[in-house]
């Protein structure tokens, strides 16, 4: 019981800041309905007393790319840039979720995923699609 | 034997003439960076002054600075006229003579809506960009693919400085 009472006081309450494993389920490419499942470990660095802070994020292959955060109260949002390779297509990804039990899960998040694609009838002019993340904080 | 001068003769010639088409196409190959600082105008398309559920960004300019540090690629929006802890943040990724970077808006508290920016573009030349961003606010709107608030511009930027430290792709 201490050591629970300890460890949200570590965690700033709700701060992001810290190491989470995320798990996002996105499609796999525009227009796609087969899903891809992402797991990725996610460094967040402190923001001190910006409204922003940055983030490194490791792939299941090792890649490290970055990342961006920001955070209102509960209220987090995570932006990386999907890395083009050969078997995945590029695409930009914007989570959103509230961080809850105590600052130690995020749980049924949001993901918009913009795609590379020119699309003239999507009001972004690009192919978008949604998903779902879960992030579980590591340390 | 003339023939097999021959044939050396235009193997000669066609090793020459094959470099020197070669050349240009290795220049036009050059890999673009955002490594650096840029003034960025945007506009709304359709001349739009506000999302469709009414939420606006205020301000055109953008004065915008990229790094890359290793693999590592991010950006700051330069805000200091509203706070010294304004400093909007995002990463990029170049593909070619195509880009994109995302951005986090600011938003100092939970009253108002916040949102995302995606900007994708592509290198004029080596210090001008243009292409079309997307603001994704957290205010729901079924009448759009994602459930969420965007509003669209066109932009063009022009590079002020280059990389601090010889950034690149």
């Amino acid at each position: 019981m201490v050591v629970l009472a300890v460890a949200t006081t570590a965690f700033s309450g709700n701060e992001l800041a810290g190491r989470w494993t995320l798990t996002i389920n996105f499609p796999d490419g525009p227009n796609s309905t087969t899903t891809r499942t992402q797991t990725v470990t996610l460094e967040v660095f402190p923001r001190g007393d910006s409204l922003h802070g940055r983030a490194n994020l490791t792939d299941e292959s090792g890649k490290k790319y970055g990342a961006t955060w920001r955070q209102v109260g509960k209220r987090v949002s995570i932006a990386y840039e999907l890395p083009c390779s050969g078997d995945t297509q590029c695409a930009s990804m914007i989570l959103q979720g509230r961080v809850k039990g105590g600052g130690i899960l995020i749980k049924k998040g949001s993901v918009i995923v913009v795609w590379d694609t020119p699309n003239n009838r999507n009001p972004a002019l690009f192919d978008t699609a949604n998903g779902t993340f879960r992030g579980d904080r590591i340390e | 034997m003339r023939s097999t001068k021959l044939v050396r003769f235009a193997v000669i010639i066609f090793s020459i003439l094959g470099l020197s088409m070669e050349a240009p196409t290795a220049n036009l190959q050059t890999e673009h960076t955002l490594a650096g600082e840029w003034l960025v105008t945007s506009s709304p398309i359709n001349g739009q002054t506000a999302s469709p559920k009414g939420v606006s960004l205020g301000f055109p300019d953008r004065d915008m600075v990229f790094e890359q540090q290793g693999d590592i690629r991010i950006g700051v929006v330069l805000r200091e006229d509203v706070g010294h802890n304004v400093r909007p943040l995002g990463v990029w990724r170049v593909n070619g003579d195509q880009f994109s970077t995302t951005f986090q808006l600011w938003c100092p508290n939970e009253d108002g809506p916040c949102g995302s920016i995606v900007m994708r573009g592509r290198f004029v030349r080596e210090d001008r960009i243009s292409g079309t961003m997307t603001a994704f606010f957290d205010v729901f709107d079924d009448s759009t693919p994602t459930g969420y608030d965007s509003w669209t511009f066109s932009f063009v930027g022009n590079r002020t400085a280059a990389a601090a430290s010889g950034g690149s792709n």
